[in-house]
């Protein structure tokens, strides 16, 4: 993605993003994770705690599949949600047990 | 000028900053001991740190006085520790690095399992893991702003001991006596001597030194 600023106008990283979008290509913060938090979907009752308590926010509902849904890109691994959920549906994972879902950048932004 | 050996310390910001700050001043102290030229500094580009956003921390050894005075980053560390062994899967550590550099990990995983999170591994000379949160296991979580400056645990405590120790030995830069004069906790430090893992690739340059 990419934004035309003038060479005078210039602006630090960061201070223009397009909106509204769903998600935004800057500032992608999945590298801060190291636990992840993985669903049950049995155990889940669909209450919206974890949407309501994620500060990203990461969760969603997926109307098709009719389950909860966890975006990997942007989840810093606070893991407020499994703190806060009421139906235990939520584990946390070591992220290093799985072989992707991270977002490898070149240098800390 | 003389070679500038260059360590880079990854850590993942406030719950882990004390620990890789030790780290750094820890080991370039004990070879200023040594009678090397040193410098050590705290991240400059990545402040200011949040909870558990990457952050790196700095050492320079030299046998000659450092000359690199205003550069606040290390652009071709020789040496790359990593605190926290998950960095290495969403950050290019070993961005820079020279041919033949040495990568020590934290982590009780196997080598094999670890290297298949680094593409560009090939540029490695060696890599060595050591298990410093099963050996020690604290860290220092504050959240005061003092970042760890007024605690009472003393320099080198917690998982930077055994991290040291091991460092220690594979790099060979700097004697374990000396390093235990300035850590308080030198058990763990004697056991993350003792229990470091190392995979040589090949040959490294002559300037380099990765033991074990």
């Amino acid at each position: 993605m990419a934004i035309k600023v003038p060479k005078d106008r210039e602006v630090p990283f960061g201070a223009i993003t397009p909106a509204p979008v769903r998600e935004q290509e800057l500032f992608i913060t999945s590298n801060w994770r190291a636990v992840r938090p993985v669903i049950d979907h049995e155990k889940c009752t669909l209450c919206f705690t974890c949407y309501i308590a994620c500060p990203e926010p990461c969760w969603s509902y997926n109307e098709k599949e009719d389950q909860m849904e966890w975006s990997w890109k942007f989840c810093k691994g606070c893991q407020i949600c499994i703190h806060e959920c009421p139906a235990d549906a939520l584990t946390p994972v070591p992220e290093l047990d799985f072989e992707d879902g991270v977002f490898r950048l070149e240098k800390p932004f | 000028m003389a070679k500038v050996t260059e360590i880079t310390v990854w850590t993942r910001g406030v719950v882990m900053d004390k620990e890789a700050r030790d780290i750094a001043s820890a080991f370039a102290q004990a070879a200023e001991m040594e009678g090397k030229f040193i410098q050590a500094f705290d991240n400059y580009e990545d402040l200011p740190d949040r909870v558990f956003v990457t952050t790196r921390k700095y050492a320079r050894i030299s046998d000659e006085e450092i000359e690199m005075k205003y550069l606040y980053t290390n652009n071709h560390p020789d040496v790359v520790v990593i605190v926290e062994p998950t960095i290495i899967k969403g950050m290019n550590v070993l961005r820079g690095m020279p041919d033949g550099g040495l990568l020590v990990l934290n982590t009780n995983r196997p080598i094999d399992y670890m290297l298949r999170f680094i593409p560009n591994a090939d540029v490695l000379g060696a890599i060595a893991t050591v298990d410093a949160d099963g050996i020690s296991g604290i860290r220092t979580v504050d959240f005061s702003g003092s970042e760890g400056g007024v605690d009472t645990a003393g320099v080198g405590a917690g998982i930077a001991a055994p991290i040291l120790g091991a460092m220690a030995r594979v790099t060979g830069m700097v004697k374990k006596e000396n390093l235990a004069k300035i850590i308080s906790d030198v058990a763990a430090m004697e056991r993350g001597y003792n229990e470091v893992k190392i995979q040589k690739f090949r040959k490294s340059r002559a300037e380099y030194f990765w033991g074990g």
